[in-house]
């Protein structure tokens, strides 16, 4: 079963995937490039790392439209079938839900290994000064992490109902109405930031997408 | 004949010298007119001074926690409990001349953050708002210490007066990433061992020159373009900038020399040598202070080995030490970064297990 | 196991406005059991609960034996289910559908699977998207006939197909009755298709069980009888009367609908001193309607 399930997830998301994987192979060429070629001044350190630093954002935010996309075109069919066809097969609906997710999880390896070998590849070819270190595995696991907990997060919310969608759209707006009625009577409450703290650092959900994005540093 | 020359060439002469007396004495009139006004001009504004700080200390109480003297207006703040906490600090790291800070008081005016009556000019002293925290407080009163200003090159060298520090292991990370990232091969060296690096690094050579500072043209090309694009890159210095950028040293090397005195960067930030006098001073016990102050003729490198009690070289290389040890964490997720995750993986995939649409009813 | 599929006191309510109340259905095992009612009756509401898609109310429901829809996960690898709308993957091809479907069913008869699609003239590289109405409704029943399924139930199947398409579907079902003996559960409210295939017909209306019974007694109990001289008040009457009206003009003979009617009834009318003047045969679409006429206004 699983193998039908892997094959129709391909399907519907291997446009996505490479597009995901050619851009996840690339970057941390592209990072590294024009800041650390042979013939680059060996102590262009800072702008070095400056050059990493600033293409580092785009790490999470290729996690994040993987994980967003690959999860969409999960559930895309299904949604359209209205689930009819998923529940009329002869299996646990948990084990359903499971197969799709491994799936999910099994086409996204390939931006995965594309952004350790990316990594790999411009690490060894790059002159990097003495006291940087490259990290491209350390960069390529963080990424694995930050796109599970993406794919994970749209799973889920994909393969819920539309009252569950609708639950998860109320709990935003009324913590945006409590904040303007709060700001109105000028009551020092800042929902916000401190939903920030709690899902942005850890043990939070998305703590995963903040730090550094180095594939070189100290 | 020849005995009419000399006395017809004075007489002849008379005229311009006595002329060329008047415009010196002229000169030094002016000059001393000038000094006179300047001392006068002096005399004022110490006396402008005194009565702002009359006015500043005049109707206000003073709270004295050991020899921390702070004068401030009654409000909210808690600038007894800050003091209680920030004296410790600031006795350990001064030592026996924290004693001295009994005669300079910290003027603080606390005003109200939310009411929007003028106020008149603050020329003296900190203005603080009420609702400032304890913690803050404590920090206020640690980095703005009223320590008399030390001589002037100690002063130049550091780049301010000598305070404690708020985070003392942060600007060690700080000057660790400066070591490995400035533009400079005295810091690089500094970083791979070399204690004479070390001291170049610092600003410790008893000559600091752009070649001491950076040696080789690869430094000095890239310290122009790093820091000094937009300074250069226009007038009549463009020319000059873009030859150095194509790789001529001596372009680089003149553009470099022409910057007013003073303003060549240092291989390492202020952060570095402020880092060396706090070990210094806490090398050097409760006199490191006042042994730092006394010896003002002497290079900075031996007043700062004389207040640690040690050699320069083992305080740079304790320096060096402390540096290293203050690596930053590495990128690397830590193991427990990964259990929580993929817990977190497993949270929202079992959630949209548990979707009511997965649930029969 | 005597009934493939059995309800018993059912009860299902998704919103206002619509109940599904106490219905009783016994499904006889072989049978090809139509499941007749207008549009907005409830009979994919019922098909969906058999299935286990939706969990009942009240009630209890056992399909080839087996509570549902606790045991859903099993006895739907012996269900062949083909629903009202397609719902495959319009991404898949042919092809790629029947690999996908046959990976789930462990009876998957991959022979008769090839047979049916030459026999239904299906191309196996087309999207299942781009196949025509008829197609797809056709690659669904390929799909329910492969899996060699005990029961197939089949949700208006021939709904809005052409004739040719119809009889292709028709046939293709009446072979796999002939041949595996399956029970077969189609819910249409075209009632001239069933008529034809069906031997066990139930009727729902509004949520509730009209009639239940084997189709012959269906179409021969239901019989239009003009009564002269009727009487007012029906009394003791041997047959169900399901409606009555009198046509003005008519010298006081009135039209009856009745149920149940059997030849040796007639004796009735002399007893009351009337006069059965004619007896016309209804075909199931007649009775159906008259049916639901009397179902309706007798709730009111």
């Amino acid at each position: 079963m699983y193998h039908v399930i892997l094959y129709s997830q391909w399907k519907w998301s291997r446009l996505i995937v490479l597009l995901g994987t050619i851009a996840g192979f690339a970057l941390p060429i592209i990072s590294l490039q024009g800041a650390a070629a042979a013939d680059r001044n060996p102590l262009a350190a800072q702008e070095l790392l400056r050059a990493v630093q600033s293409w580092g954002t785009l790490y999470p935010v290729l996690a994040t439209t993987l994980g967003l996309l690959v999860a969409i075109a999960t559930w895309a069919p299904d949604h359209r079938g209205r689930h009819i066809h998923a529940l009329s097969l002869p299996l646990p609906r948990w084990r359903y839900v499971l197969l799709r997710f491994a799936a999910g999880v099994t086409v996204l390896a390939g931006p995965i290994v594309a952004v350790l070998l990316g990594a790999v590849l411009a690490t060894a070819l790059a002159t990097i000064p003495p006291g940087l270190q490259g990290y491209p595995l350390a960069l390529a696991l963080r990424f694995a992490l930050a796109l599970l907990v993406a794919y994970a997060v749209f799973f889920a919310v994909s393969a819920g109902t539309t009252r569950t969608a609708g639950i998860i759209l109320g709990v935003i707006a009324a913590v945006i109405v409590v904040q303007i009625v709060a700001g109105v009577a000028n009551v020092e409450l800042d929902l916000w930031g401190k939903l920030a703290l709690v899902i942005l650092n850890w043990p939070g959900p998305l703590a995963v997408f903040t730090g550094r994005w180095m594939l070189v540093d100290v | 004949m020849c005995n009419l020359r000399t006395p017809l060439f004075l007489l002849l002469l008379s005229p311009a010298l006595s002329a060329q007396d008047s415009v010196l004495a002229k000169l030094q009139r002016r000059a001393d007119s000038l000094a006179g006004e300047w001392r006068r001009a002096n005399a004022v504004a110490d006396l402008a001074d005194s009565l702002e700080h009359e006015r500043a200390v005049t109707g206000r109480d003073t709270i004295a926690v050991g020899a921390l003297r702070i004068v401030a207006n009654p409000s909210p703040l808690p600038l007894r409990e800050a003091g209680v906490r920030a004296w410790p600090v600031i006795d350990s790291f001064y030592g026996r001349a924290a004693q001295d800070l009994a005669q300079r008081a910290y003027i603080i005016r606390a005003f109200d953050p939310d009411t929007t009556v003028p106020r008149a000019r603050l020329h003296v002293g900190m203005e603080v708002p009420w609702n400032m925290t304890e913690e803050s407080l404590v920090l206020l009163l640690i980095s703005n210490v009223p320590v008399a200003p030390p001589d002037a090159a100690l002063q130049e060298w550091l780049g301010g007066p000598v305070r404690p520090s708020v985070n003392a292991s942060q600007d060690r990370v700080g000057v660790y990433v400066q070591l490995v990232t400035a533009p400079s091969q005295a810091a690089r060296s500094c970083f791979q061992g070399r204690l004479d690096s070390c001291a170049l690094a610092l600003g410790l050579a008893t000559a600091p020159t752009l070649e001491a500072w950076y040696p080789s043209a690869a430094e000095r090309r890239s310290l122009v373009i790093t820091a000094f694009t937009d300074y250069f890159d226009h007038g009549a210095t463009v020319a000059a900038y873009h030859s150095c950028t194509a790789g001529s040293d001596s372009a680089c090397t003149g553009l470099l020399r022409s910057l007013p005195k003073g303003t060549l960067p240092r291989p390492l930030g202020a952060d570095a040598r402020v880092t060396l006098v706090h070990l210094a001073l806490r090398l050097g016990g409760r006199e490191a202070y006042h042994r730092l102050l006394a010896g003002r003729d002497a290079p900075i490198g031996a007043r700062l080995a004389s207040a640690a009690g040690v050699s320069q070289d083992s305080l740079l290389a304790r320096w060096r030490e402390e540096v290293i040890a203050a690596r930053p964490s590495a990128v690397a997720l830590p193991p427990w970064a990964f259990l929580f995750a993929l817990g977190w993986v497993a949270i929202f995939a079992g959630c949209g297990l548990r979707s009511s649409r997965w649930r029969v009813g | 196991m005597s009934n493939a599929i059995e309800t018993k006191n059912l009860r299902y309510r998704p919103g206002k406005g619509f109940e599904l109340a106490d219905l009783n259905l016994r499904v006889p095992a072989g049978s090809v059991y139509g499941f007749l009612g207008p549009n907005g009756s409830g009979k994919t509401t019922t098909i969906r609960l058999a299935l286990g898609l939706l969990r009942p109310d009240a009630g209890h429901i056992a399909v080839l034996g087996e509570p549902m829809p606790e045991h859903a996960p099993v006895v739907l690898g012996r269900i062949g289910y083909v629903p009202e709308q397609p719902h495959l993957d319009p991404t898949l091809t042919v092809r790629e559908l029947l690999r996908f479907q046959a990976a789930f069913y462990r009876t998957w008869d991959a022979p008769h699977a090839e047979q049916l699609l030459r026999q239904f003239a299906l191309d196996e590289r087309r999207l299942f998207g781009r196949l025509s109405k008829g197609q797809k409704a056709k690659l669904m029943i390929l799909l329910a006939l492969a899996q060699r399924g005990e029961l197939l139930v089949l949700d208006e199947p021939t709904d809005g197909l052409d004739p040719v398409v119809r009889r292709d579907i028709l046939a293709a079902l009446l072979e796999y009755v002939s041949q595996r003996g399956a029970t077969v559960f189609i819910s249409s409210h075209l009632v001239h298709e069933l008529e034809r295939i069906c031997d066990w017909v139930a009727v729902l209306d509004d949520g509730r069980l009209v009639t239940e019974s084997p189709m012959e007694q269906l179409k021969n109990g239901i019989k239009r009888l003009r009564v002269a001289r009727p009487p007012a008040d029906v009394g003791a009457a041997p047959f169900a009367l399901l409606a009555r009206e009198s046509s003005p003009g008519n010298g006081g003979v009135e039209t009856w609908v009745v149920r149940g009617w059997d030849q040796e009834m007639a004796a009735y009318f002399g007893s009351v001193g009337a006069a059965l003047e004619d007896v016309i045969d209804l075909d199931l679409e007649d009775s159906f309607v008259e049916l639901l006429r009397t179902f309706r206004s007798s709730s009111r």
